[in-house]
């Protein structure tokens, strides 16, 4: 059977305020949540993978893949409850690797389980990177497809056309399997996915599922497999290196200005900027 | 719509389930024991987004345009199908029942939060699923094999719908009045079915378009069967019958699938406009009018009202749910509102700007809000109490738990049916008061919140009814033993909230309460069991509220104490201000709302009585 590896990361919670403290961000008391683009790409495995005539049918094994302290995985435990088959956990602290240390991790576990199509979300909500989809591709010599607006399989061919997301509109691309795809937002809006088998006109629920109560029940029996960066090859937690996050600075009050040529005296004399 | 309102708030959720309640100590307990915290977390994360996120957005639009009634059908409001859907797709309608009928186990401490976070997204929405997930359980705890197969499981799994029948135009509070008949239908003894006639009202999703069949649950007498509550039995009457009866329980299959059905004369007659709650449909049903309208009897005959009755406890929290998530989401408007609207100067004098400020800063919106705060917390604490008492009454470790929990629970339950209802209609009408002008404009939301508020005083037993019950069935009946029992109860959580730190004058306040009450009880016990009885019960409202007032200021009083732990923990600004805000509240209800238990009862006592003099010709 088909074999999708799908990754997904905690973050912060993005619609909490940061703390600061110490030149780095305060996560002591940090409410952990999926990454939100992590959750369209689950979805869109899952959309790839059904059969919405059959529910006992699956076009597609789907292994959910995180580096996440293995204690700390209730994000895990949340993508199979929407439908992950399996769990692969790389026990390490994924904000102490850079992301070329972290692609590295990603493309040996997509060789060693020998999969079909590895699914990312385009960026984690927290530092937007953008990075890690693209460095995982390159790493394993497949086709990429990024930014994914729609995602269609044709099983007979064994191959995607994507369309992209890019500046000036949607760009579509065919890339052979295996192959990586990163999707963006609109991937989970109800028809853009379609796997060949349901009926091209089927309209899924708008937006990624919702974790229902059997199936967080049911993940719990779920199988995952813990390894640590060792075992996958990756000693070096990399080059990057991050020096000191900071507040930036709280905006001064502004100023009344009585005329035009009081507002240009100004900002010639004390802002400079003319 | 989909502003920032959080409906329920995230962090009071995790402060009730775990600082308050314990709830990870239920997991102990054999029936719960394949729960986790994580599973808690998980699931009610996924309520809170799809309050939030599909439900809220659907509030206003409902309201604006409900359901309609086309040709004796209702045509059900666009987007319930959907909010259904999720709703069963969430888990929601078997979340607390046993794995034995495809449900999930969970405590009902745990699901009354999911249904906290859907009800304040969209009360009416939330009817359908909570309705079916009652009418269900009742075919679950009461109905013969065959009644489940057909019935029930199909109930469970969402296919077929399910309300509870049993007002009619001439017996609502008092059901001992129904006239709907059912006779036995002769060779068709041994299934239980049953020729129905009759008519009912405010029947809520009696009727909808997005499934094929609804079952009613509804009440009827028999004939012969004796006048009064005594001779009422309950039918399982679906709108669409198998047309082959029952299905075979010892089919592996049964209750699975499609099968044979046909209309069963059960009919729409009346579409009641009312002023909220417009998403879910009170209807007239008028059964049998071709005497062709069969229904099958759920459980003994003339076990009808004790069998309803023992479903109680749980419809009443629901209700208590649905007061404390209506006054949460008005609540939480109204401090976005405060904050952003700007009117007036402030009265400090070290305040330097001429600027007009937010409302927020003043002295009078903060009481209001305050007042808010205080209420729908309380709210939420006095519910999942209950529900906690609930689960131990139900699946506690002994028989001694068990009977101790249930008789707390059954004094409870009145208190938590109408507290959120009659003060959360109160909380409501503030946030509508803090949004001025605005507030009384349909613009706005609190006008719509202060719509829906009103119903919980009626439905499930009006407040009156909950007075009638609180003095003269919970309290004077077993002479005083469960009372005595919660008293028990609170007199060591005093004593917790003492070791806790909580301020002395607050545990002394409450102290007092418990002597005050436990005295009133005994006068007007007495004063039943000379005889005057309504002497006893005159103010039965009265003694409602002051109990009330006393049981709220026990759970401001825990909160309290898991506030001062938490403090202690804290250390960061942001959870500090949580726990102070917390001890703030309670201090409020204690010092502010709580004296006015000293004047109500002395009108107990006294037995005040001016409304009984009044001349009947001169009302």
């Amino acid at each position: 059977m088909t074999k999708i590896l799908v990754t997904v990361k905690r973050i912060p919670d993005p619609d909490e305020n940061l703390k600061f403290a110490n030149g780095g961000l305060d996560l002591s008391s940090v409410k952990w949540v999926p990454n939100a683009f992590d959750e369209y790409a689950v979805e869109t495995a899952l959309r790839l993978a059904e059969d919405v005539g059959s529910k006992k049918t699956k076009h597609a094994e789907i292994i959910v893949l995180s580096i996440c302290p293995a204690k700390q995985r209730q994000h895990m435990t949340q993508f199979l409850a929407m439908g992950g088959d399996r769990g692969v956990i790389v026990d390490a602290n994924d904000a102490d690797y850079d992301t070329a240390a972290i692609a590295k991790m990603i493309a040996k576990v997509a060789q060693d389980e020998g999969v079909d199509m590895v699914i990312t979300g385009k960026l984690s909500q927290d530092n937007e990177g953008n990075q890690v989809g693209q460095r995982v591709a390159a790493l394993l010599g497949w086709p990429q497809a990024c930014f994914a607006a729609e995602v269609d399989w044709d099983q007979g061919s064994n191959s995607l056309k994507v369309a992209r997301e890019v500046d000036d509109g949607v760009e579509t691309k065919q890339v052979p399997l295996p192959a990586l795809v990163t999707v963006d937002l609109r991937v989970v809006l109800p028809t853009s996915v379609r796997n060949g088998i349901n009926p091209a006109d089927h309209k899924f629920t708008d937006g990624p599922r919702l974790a229902s109560l059997r199936g967080i029940t049911m993940a719990k029996r779920k199988k995952v497999k813990t390894v640590t960066p060792a075992d996958l090859g990756v000693e070096s937690a990399g080059g990057e290196k991050t020096t000191t996050i900071n507040k930036p600075a709280a905006r001064a009050a502004g100023q009344m200005v009585g005329s035009v040529e009081e507002l240009v005296e100004k900002l010639a004399t004390e802002a400079k900027v003319l | 719509m989909a502003g920032t309102n959080p409906l329920i708030r995230d962090r009071d959720v995790d402060f009730q389930l775990y600082e308050v309640h314990d709830a990870e100590q239920l997991c102990k307990l054999p029936h719960f024991a394949e729960h986790t915290r994580e599973i808690f977390d998980l699931w009610l994360r996924s309520a809170a987004k799809l309050a939030r996120e599909q439900f809220y957005p659907a509030f206003k639009p409902m309201d604006e345009k409900g359901a309609e009634l086309i040709d004796g059908r209702i045509k059900s409001p666009e987007g319930m199908a959907e909010l259904f859907d999720a709703a069963v797709d969430l888990g929601l309608i078997t979340a607390a029942r046993p794995e034995s009928v495809g449900g999930s186990q969970l405590p009902l401490t745990v699901s009354v939060v999911g249904y906290l976070y859907l009800m304040a997204g969209n009360s009416g929405a939330v009817g359908y699923p909570l309705l079916t997930a009652g009418a269900a359980h009742l075919i679950e705890s009461f109905g013969s094999e065959a009644l489940k197969a057909t019935f029930m499981k199909r109930m469970y799994a969402g296919e077929w719908v399910g309300t509870m029948s049993l007002t009619e135009p001439g017996a609502g509070s008092g059901l001992g009045d129904i006239t709907s008949t059912a006779t036995p239908i002769e060779g068709r003894e041994a299934e239980g079915a049953h020729h129905i006639r009759g008519s009912k009202i405010f029947i809520s999703g009696g009727d909808l378009d997005f499934r094929d069949n609804i079952v009613h649950l509804t009440l009827a007498r028999r004939p012969g069967d004796p006048p009064g509550v005594k001779g009422i039995s309950l039918f399982a009457v679906p709108r669409l019958r198998p047309s082959a009866g029952l299905e075979d329980p010892s089919n592996e299959d049964a209750g699975e699938g499609e099968i044979a059905v046909e209309f069963n004369d059960v009919h729409t007659s009346q579409l009641i406009h009312k002023i909220g709650w417009k998403g879910l449909p009170s209807l007239g049903l008028s059964y049998g009018e071709a005497d062709d309208c069969v229904g099958w009897i759920v459980g003994e005959p003339c076990r009808g009202l004790s069998y309803m009755f023992q479903m109680m406890n749980e419809a009443r929290i629901l209700v208590g749910a649905n007061g404390t998530a209506t006054a949460s989401a008005a609540y939480h408007q109204s401090v976005d509102y405060a904050r952003e609207r700007k009117q007036g100067r402030s009265l400090d004098p070290r305040q330097k700007t001429k600027e007009p400020i937010p409302i927020i800063e003043h002295p009078d919106v903060k009481r209001m809000l305050l007042r808010q705060k205080a209420i729908v917390e309380a709210s939420m604490c006095l519910v999942m109490t209950a529900s906690r008492y609930n689960d131990v009454a139900e699946h506690g470790a002994n028989e001694g738990d068990r009977k101790r929990a249930r008789m707390i629970l059954d004094i409870l339950t009145p208190i938590t049916k109408t507290f959120p209802a009659e003060r959360g209609f109160e909380s409501t009408s503030l946030a509508l008061q803090i949004h001025g002008g605005y507030g009384y404009s349909s613009e706005y939301l609190p006008e719509l919140w202060f719509r829906e508020q009103r119903l919980n005083s009626i439905h499930e037993g009006t407040t009156t009814i909950q007075g009638l019950d609180l003095l003269g069935r919970k309290v004077v009946a077993n002479m005083g033993q469960s009372l005595m029992v919660l008293m028990e109860e609170i007199r060591a959580d005093i004593e917790v909230a003492r070791k806790d730190g909580v301020d002395e004058a607050l545990c002394e306040a409450v102290k007092i309460e418990v002597a005050r009450v436990g005295g009133l009880t005994q006068v007007l016990g007495q004063r039943g069991m000379s005889g005057d009885v309504l002497g006893m019960m005159a103010h039965s409202h009265d003694y409602l509220c002051l109990f009330s007032n006393f049981i709220v200021a026990w759970q401001w009083l825990r909160m309290a104490g898991a506030a001062s732990r938490g403090l202690t923990e804290a250390h960061d600004p942001d959870s500090e201000a949580f726990y102070r805000a917390k001890l703030e509240a309670a201090r409020y209800w204690i010092r502010t709302e709580l004296p006015d238990n000293a004047r109500l009862a002395e009108l107990c006592e006294s037995n005040e009585d001016s409304y009984l003099k009044v001349p009947d010709s001169a009302w």
